[in-house]
């Protein structure tokens, strides 16, 4: 109250000055008034009375001057004189400013942008009412080891006998669903949630309601704001209405509030449907009474009061109560929990190392941008030696000189803090353009939000503050007998390293660490985009379809997809089709531990990656048989058969040919009738892995794909009129069909390598940027000394050096600097590297190419910036030099 | 000696203002005048340290200034206490007490 008042009249007073001091003055009046009629009333005589009382109050404008500084409005008036006289002053070198507030952008801009990465991933919290008190709970297995999903009956008991949650709920991670309401379907992806979901979450709709007590198997959906926007034009009557859920009725209840995506940071479900319809939903959905399979996530909102150790000692009891009853299942076992909102704790250490080193280099970044600025600063102070002087012989204090120079820089760091969140933006914006190549929906944008604002704030007024200290405290301390006949002031005598070329060493040296470790990602990417990924990624086009979405029993499915592959194969154009459910390098899918029944264990590990596959398989993404036959129409009650890769036969086989032998992977025999080469299953960069194609026909009963059937065709011509082609074949089939993930290969390997561009684009972004900051500052610095030292250099000439020995003797000085910064960057730069090894593919961290190009373009690079002064500095008449004062 | 204006202590004043004002409103001048009469010409208030004193309190929402007319006339500006105003006193008034008592005890120790 008292501070609003405060702030209310201070704001009064400084936007009325004149009405404020009329008011001072007024007071003032009456107070002398009152004084003098109380003297008269003693027996004075009017003139004495005025003079004694106008003695008493002593000087108008001190009072004024005292009554101001009451209030707060005043040291605000002294800065606003400050910040404009500033604004004046700087306004006159606009290219001076230029240079600043870019350099600092850069930095900030590269800051702002990891950030942002940080903000989404680590510290935003769960878009849910009261973020605090919700928890992930996790199930810890072999006494600790971290960490597994629930099966669902420990759910049931957690929920039935934990005291310290108001309320517990559960849910499966994503379920695939068609979801059409009038025009054409749409695959999404959704939850199914237990029905106390939304209450525990404590979300509050957009619209319509979540689920209540009594909806666990009722036909209720509740739409994401954005499918509702895009597929239902954002009508607010599809509530109530019923829409077709994978060939069922489920009526619309409520929407999501906006942004609301599920309570993991990277998953993007945009329906939510009651867990008790997941097996009408989803073929091969986990058995809810099954206490081995570990499937379903378990979130607790706490109760008020109750702490989190109060919690996790209650989960132990309950733990130790379990593995009592159900020993055989959850002995050792135990609970862990996260924040909601934290990234799954095994893949924690991975993200917070990576976002760790992300930010320092950002901060380096930063740092050569602040060590050039405060670079410019000095040799601007360096010029206003003299006004420095001139004001402290007029009576300034040094204080008062530190506060307006750092207020300045303070200034400048905070435009370049604009510039920069500007920057970010876009940089975001580009940044959110990397898709992760996987068929499940996940939202890897990122934003510029509240907090990185924030953050950018912070770290400008320190890089202003930082790189505005040291130039700020030179320039107010002048030796004043030199600065007041206008001679050198700031250079001490006897120092000749001055403290301008040590900050030019500084981020010659940083940049190339930066520039080593651009080069040796770049490396990597070319490496990694040359592999051969073993399959033959042109002229390769294909779309999803998921026929269990559509209640098509594996009878039909099997009938659906043969019928799509052969119409696909007889179009024009298309040199032959095949169907699988997943793509190589989708970074997963499907494995299972195999054994070859009568031989020895494998080499390495047991875990086979499996793929189902249709007809022409191997002819259509060209990778070469080597034995045996491929995969065709098989019998579905036949015995099942399969394909492995050579990788598979080397370590279940020795090497030795596997044709006509049984192979046995999660209790399923295969009989083995062909060999083919390697791919890469998961990633572009992994170690060879086995691989087992199995068919289609035989496995879509029993073992169903939860991501759908990709139809895969090898083209000649225009892959946009062949994709057309395509759907119009499936919807000629089955118009209701909703077709998914479309894209050709190239896109889809393109992708894959999307963490090798990520880096390499990051890194040399930023290494571009730091280089271009270093020689900004070694550009600065030789034309400044050539400036400074003109006389000297006419002196030169005029006792006879010619053009050329100038010219050298300027180039040698900055190259000094450059081959200093060479001699302590490289150390640095191959200790960096090897920070970086696994990270890099294909390429060792200290690699030559790069440890050789990248110095050798440093230099060429420094040369071209010393070489511009020096050929001014040649230029130098020396009569008009020795003229010149 | 007793003749001398003696200094205030730092932030006595506003206290002193607050039980001036508790008797009645005053202006500026008349909040001086009381002060030195009552404390028979011991503090000496002027307006350099007065009216910033009057400024602050306001902002705090201790008192309240209305401009009327005085007895000779004139227009001055009336301070009033206000609730808060009063609470104020009191407290410092006690914080006082405390104070002195305690630097009583030291001195006579």
């Amino acid at each position: 109250m008292g501070l609003f008042r405060s702030a209310q009249d201070g704001i009064r007073a400084l936007s009325d000055k004149r009405k404020r001091n009329h008011e001072i003055d007024e007071e003032l009046e009456s107070f002398i008034g009152e004084s003098v009629s109380e003297k008269m009333r003693h027996g004075m005589s009017p003139e004495d009375a005025i003079r004694a009382a106008r003695a008493e109050v002593g000087s108008t404008e001190v009072v004024r001057h005292k009554v101001w500084r009451a209030g707060w409005e005043s040291a605000a008036d002294t800065l606003w004189r400050d910040l404009t006289y500033t604004l004046r002053r700087i306004s006159r070198a606009p290219g001076l400013v230029f240079v600043i507030v870019l350099s600092i952008g850069l930095g900030i801009a590269a800051n702002a942008t990891i950030f942002s990465i940080v903000s989404k991933f680590i510290l935003s919290p769960a878009p849910v009412g009261d973020p605090s008190t919700l928890v992930t709970i996790y199930r810890t297995y072999d006494r600790g080891q971290c960490c597994n999903e629930l099966p669902f009956p420990v759910y049931r008991d957690i929920r039935e006998q934990a005291k310290s949650f108001s309320g517990v709920s559960a849910y499966d991670e994503l379920v695939p669903a068609s979801i059409s309401s009038s025009g054409e379907p749409q695959r999404l992806w959704g939850q199914a949630t237990s029905e106390n979901y939304f209450d525990v979450a404590q979300l509050r709709m957009a619209a319509g309601r979540g689920f209540t007590a009594n909806e666990y198997h009722a036909p209720v959906i509740v739409l994401g704001y954005r499918a509702w926007k895009q597929h239902f034009a954002g009508d607010p009557s599809v509530i109530g209405r019923p829409i077709t859920v994978s060939g069922h009725l489920y009526t619309v209840v409520g929407i999501a509030p906006p942004n609301f995506h599920g309570l993991d940071p990277i998953l993007d479900p945009q329906f939510w449907v009651p867990l008790g319809n997941l097996t009408e939903l989803t073929a091969n959905s986990p058995k809810e009474e099954s206490r081995f399979t570990q499937w379903i996530r378990v979130v607790g909102r706490l109760q008020p009061g109750t702490t989190k150790g109060q919690a996790m000692q209650e989960l132990n009891v309950i733990a130790e109560r379990l593995a009592q009853a159900h020993p055989e299942t959850d002995k050792n076992n135990g609970f862990h929990f996260e924040p909601t909102n934290a990234p799954p704790p095994r893949g924690k250490q991975a993200v917070v190392l990576f976002l760790t080193g992300l930010s320092a280099v950002a901060l380096l970044v930063l740092f050569i941008a602040c060590a050039n600025v405060a670079n410019l600063l000095l040799a601007q102070g360096a010029q206003r030696q003299r006004e420095m002087a001139v004001r402290l012989a007029l009576g300034a204090t040094r204080a008062q000189l530190l506060r307006q120079l750092l207020i300045e820089s303070i200034v400048l760091a905070l435009a370049g803090g604009i510039v920069g969140v500007l920057l970010s933006i876009w940089a975001t914006y580009a940044l959110s353009s990397f898709h992760l190549p996987v068929p499940i929906s996940v939202d890897t944008s990122v934003n510029v939000d509240a907090r990185v604002l924030l953050y950018s704030f912070l770290l400008s007024l320190a890089a202003g503050f930082i790189c505005g200290f040291v130039p700020a405290w030179t320039a107010s301390r002048p030796l004043m007998p030199n600065a007041l006949k206008g001679e050198e002031a700031l250079a001490r005598p006897g120092h000749r390293w001055s403290l301008r070329s040590s900050l030019v060493v500084a981020q010659i040296s940083l940049s190339l660490i930066l520039l080593c470790a651009a080069g040796l990602f770049l490396r990597s990417l070319e490496n990694a985009s040359r592999i051969d990924v073993g399959f033959r990624s042109r002229g390769l086009v294909m779309m999803a379809i998921d026929p269990q979405l559509h209640r098509y029993t594996p009878e039909r499915s099997v009938q659906l997809l043969s019928a799509v592959r052969e119409r696909i194969a007889a179009l024009p154009g298309v040199v032959s089709a095949s169907t699988s459910d997943g793509v190589p390098l989708s970074m997963g899918h499907r494995a299972d531990g195999f054994e070859v029944p009568g031989r020895p264990k494998p080499q390495g590990q047991n875990v086979v990656e499996l793929y189902m596959v249709g007809s022409d398989y191997f002819e259509t993404l060209g990778i070469p048989r080597v034995a045996g036959r491929d995969l065709g129409e098989e019998n579905p009650t036949a015995t099942r058969v399969g394909v492995v890769n050579e990788e598979f036969v080397r370590r279940f086989f020795q090497g030795e040919n596997p044709v006509g032998h049984i192979v046995n992977g999660a209790g399923v025999r295969y009989q083995i009738v062909g060999v083919v080469k390697n791919i890469k299953a998961r990633t572009i960069d992994e170690d060879l892995r086995p691989v087992l194609y199995r068919s289609i026909n035989q496995t879509i009963g029993p073992d169903p794909s939860q991501d759908g059937y990709t139809i895969m065709a090898r083209y000649e011509g225009d892959p946009a009129a062949l994709i057309d082609a395509m759907q119009h074949q499936i919807h000629a089939i089955d118009p209701a069909l909703a077709v998914f993930n479309i894209k050709t290969m190239e896109e889809h390997v393109h992708e894959a390598l999307f963490l090798q561009r990520l880096v390499g684009t990051i890194f040399t972004v930023f290494a571009v940027t730091g280089l271009l900051l270093a020689v900004i500052g070694l550009y600065s610095v030789m034309s400044y000394s050539v400036s400074q030292r003109t006389r000297e250099i006419g002196v030169r000439m005029a006792l006879g050096a010619r053009a050329s020995q100038v010219q050298s003797m300027i180039v040698r000085g900055g190259m000094r600097l450059a081959i200093v910064s060479l001699v302590i960057g490289l150390p640095l730069a191959l200790a960096a590297a090897r920070l970086t090894t696994s990270l890099l593919y294909g390429v060792r961290p200290w690699d030559v190419a790069t440890f050789t190009l990248v110095p050798a373009l440093l230099i060429a690079v420094a040369l071209i910036a010393c070489w511009i002064p020096s050929r001014r500095a040649s230029r130098v008449d020396p009569i008009a030099a020795l003229r010149m004062d | 000696m007793s003749d001398q204006p003696t200094d205030l202590i730092q932030g006595t004043l506003e206290m002193l203002i607050l039980k001036t004002l508790a008797l009645a409103p005053l202006h500026g001048y008349g909040i001086a005048l009381r002060i030195e009469q009552v404390s028979a010409g011991a503090f000496r208030v002027n307006p350099g340290s007065l009216l910033p004193a009057l400024s602050r309190m306001e902002r705090a929402g201790h008192v309240k200034g209305d401009w009327h007319a005085t007895e000779n006339n004139r227009r001055a500006k009336y301070y009033e206490l206000t609730v808060k105003g009063r609470r104020a006193l009191q407290s410092e008034t006690e914080n006082w007490g405390r104070q002195i008592a305690a630097i009583n005890r030291i001195l006579e120790a």
